[in-house]
């Protein structure tokens, strides 16, 4: 009996990603393709979402585009937020083999996201009983911010009229457009949102409204209403930093705004590239979300036939 | 007298500024292909000269070469697109929501938008949130993958981009109607910009395990001119499990 | 049906290469106590998210024959491992090493394989489920 691993599983590879980012593994026989393989070398190679970081020498100081606007392009890591891809709060506890972590959560101080109380025991449930319903299970796109600290990194584009973020993660992107366009009309409701941007100072400002509410803020039931409005602010720091912000904010669903904060860091394996990520072509787990994993739900969806 | 060579001159002038069009540059110095672009064709029905049938027109393909506009299938590979016709309802990946390929992913009815920096070109497509990214530098094609767009490699010919691809998996169609290849699929593709609002898009096709020869495809993708146009989503995956689940599937 | 594995049970891992949180999905599926390798004849990879899975044939000393699924990393994982699509070849005797599910036959989380010619290449993660080390700076 196939027993699926569900979307959870991807969040397994988020950990790899941090993992790997810092401790390459070890040594072993070298491939045998040509040598091309496993030393850094064209393809990738390096392990996932990003290079091993190895002893640092400072980074030097961030360059500029054309237009005098930082230059943010590159490819940057899964992100090293306290665990925030699997619980974007402050985690305390290990649970259901998800390891105590600080989250992302800056603002409440405490860590929690300040949810009314019908919210927060709306997110319980979802955690504990209808994890059928996590979108990477669907090959749903994780919506803004969760997107930004997906595992296996993303890179950064920049031209003159927009920003681009791409992930290698479901084949995700972010088109931001900075050229002082209003956002879409009302009624367009979107995965990742519309974002626009606009720069202050050295700092890139993102304005993100039109979500759906099809997209959690991590993999454990912090849901979102379609109602949510996200601030974003990224400052370069240096090179290989960029410090990075966002405020959410939705009136039917919180107390209050709230703010979670981490850097970007830089990919540095020379010859990085982001491979091909096919997620509905091969997906087994909406079919074999069991109850095992705290997913309750009868619907019984059969995607297409899988690959041949 | 004078005034005829006069106007001839100025028609000569104004065609010779047509057929001359030369793209602006990017911050990079590439010729600049940025832009949101669409093709008009419905080559994503058939790549071929086709009658209508209800819910799909007419078209005369994209074919040129061969000169009679048929894909030039080997007689097994013939027969599985035949069969892969009867089953398209079911059995079209894009129908499924599987990602196009290259070069379906270029004519799809679905806007694409080209971003262009130094080492690489990002072309973005609204279907499934779909993106390729075009190496520039020089680099070589990934060994032994099997992906679905393909491993793309490109280089500048004047101010035309030249883009190999390589590195497919069988899973991708070129249309609706049931053309396929094997993973030996190689593509080699040309966009040049030829106006301000048009992209020239050429791909010359082949894999010897499904086709006799070589065989090419040329359409023009137009540059969307509708004020603060941009992508939104196309998430097949999601309607299709809707659809699925209220039983309308 | 007697097939040629062996089961050791381990606590501490030699092979700490890629240490792995397991997220709720590997625990539930997966016993990281009871370890496993298992030797046949490769049949194919399905090169799939969110995992790859790895078709063996295991033939017994009865000579009967059992498909194993090893669970692997997914593409982009194996790949960066150094794995490519002509990797292993049909037919080829291989090694895996990893963890026995839980529930289900014939089923097992892949850490390693080594192909016919004797090379290790690593296919998914070494560690069991608990708190992973706290990433260094």
């Amino acid at each position: 009996m196939n027993k699926w691993l569900a979307s959870s599983a991807l969040a397994v590879l988020a950990t790899v990603a941090l993992m790997v980012a810092q401790e390459p593994p070890a040594q072993q026989d070298p491939p045998k393709e040509g040598g091309k393989g496993g030393k850094g070398g064209k393809g990738g190679k390096g392990g996932f979402g990003g290079g091993a970081a190895k002893a640092k020498a400072p980074a030097g100081p961030f360059t500029r585009l054309p237009d005098g606007h930082p230059d943010m392009q590159g490819f940057w890591n899964a992100a090293n937020n306290g665990g925030a891809v699997f619980e974007v709060q402050n985690h305390p506890i290990a649970k259901r083999g998800v390891g105590a972590g600080k989250g992302a959560v800056v603002d409440p101080p405490d860590g929690f996201i300040p949810y009314q109380p019908w919210a927060k025991q709306k997110a319980a449930e979802l955690f504990e009983s209808h994890m059928d319903q996590e979108p990477e299970l669907h090959c749903f796109q994780s919506g803004v911010p969760h997107q930004n600290f997906v595992q296996f990194g993303f890179q950064i584009t920049q031209t003159a009229a927009h920003m681009v973020m791409a992930w290698e993660f479901m084949h995700s992107y972010r088109i931001i457009p900075t050229d002082g366009r209003p956002h879409i009309a009302e009624g367009i409701h979107l995965f990742q949102g519309d974002s626009v941007g606009h720069w202050e100072g050295d700092t890139l400002v993102v304005d993100t409204t039109n979500s759906n509410d099809k997209t959690w803020m991590d993999t454990s039931g912090n849901f979102k209403s379609d109602k949510v409005h996200v601030v974003e602010r990224l400052s370069p720091v240096d090179a290989n930093t960029i410090n990075y912000e966002a405020t959410i904010d939705d009136a039917t669903v919180y107390t209050r705004p709230w703010k979670i904060a981490y850097q970007f860091t830089k990919v540095l394996t020379p010859n990085y590239e982001q491979m091909e990520f096919g997620c509905i072509e091969g997906n087994q787990d909406v079919t074999h979300y069991t109850e095992d994993v705290g997913g309750k739900s009868k619907v019984v969806i059969k995607p297409p036939a899988g690959k041949e | 007298m004078i005034r005829c060579l006069i106007l001839m001159t100025a028609l000569a002038g104004t065609l010779l500024a047509q057929a001359t069009y030369k793209a602006p540059r990017t911050w990079n110095n590439q010729p600049d292909l940025q832009g949101i672009w669409q093709a008009r064709t419905n080559a994503n029905d058939s790549v071929e000269p086709h009658t209508a049938v209800l819910g799909m027109s007419a078209g005369a393909g994209v074919i040129v070469d061969p000169p009679d506009g048929k894909i030039p299938y080997r007689p097994d590979a013939m027969a599985k697109r035949n069969a892969n016709f009867k089953n398209r309802a079911t059995a079209d990946p894009v129908g499924k929501c599987w990602m196009p390929g290259v070069p379906r992913m270029t004519y799809l009815p679905f806007p694409l938008q080209i971003f262009q920096s130094a080492n690489y070109i990002l072309v973005a497509s609204e279907f499934v949130h779909n993106y390729r990214t075009i190496y520039i530098n020089g680099t070589k094609h990934l060994p032994g993958v099997d992906f679905y767009n393909g491993d793309s490699r490109g280089r500048w010919e004047g101010d035309t981009l030249v883009v190999d691809v390589a590195g497919f998996n069988d899973q991708t169609w070129f249309d609706r109607s049931g053309n396929h290849h094997s993973d030996d699929l190689h593509v080699v593709e040309r966009y040049t910009r030829t106006a301000e609002d048009v992209l020239s898009y050429e791909a010359t096709i082949e894999d010897p395990k499904t086709f006799t020869r070589p065989w090419k495809i040329a359409l023009p993708l137009y540059l969307h001119k509708e004020p603060n146009f941009r992508l939104l989503e196309y998430e097949c995956h999601a309607y299709l499990e809707d659809a699925i689940k209220d039983g309308s599937k | 049906m007697k097939l040629k594995i062996t089961l050791a049970v381990s606590s501490a891992l030699a092979l700490a290469a890629m240490p792995v949180l397991a997220h709720h999905s590997f625990a539930a599926e997966y016993d990281s106590s009871k370890s496993v390798t298992i030797k046949g004849k490769f049949v194919k990879i399905d090169w799939v998210n969110p995992h790859s899975w790895i078709w063996v044939e295991v033939t017994g000393a009865d000579g009967k024959t059992a498909t194993w699924r090893a669970e692997a990393l997914p593409p982009n994982g194996l790949y960066r491992q150094g794995w490519t699509k002509n990797s292993l070849k049909a037919g080829e005797e291989i090694t895996i090493t990893g963890f026995l599910a839980k529930d289900g036959d014939n089923l097992m989380w892949s850490s390693s394989v080594v192909n016919g010619e004797g090379r290790r290449m690593f296919a998914g993660s070494a560690e069991g489920p608990g708190a992973p080390p706290a990433p260094k700076q």
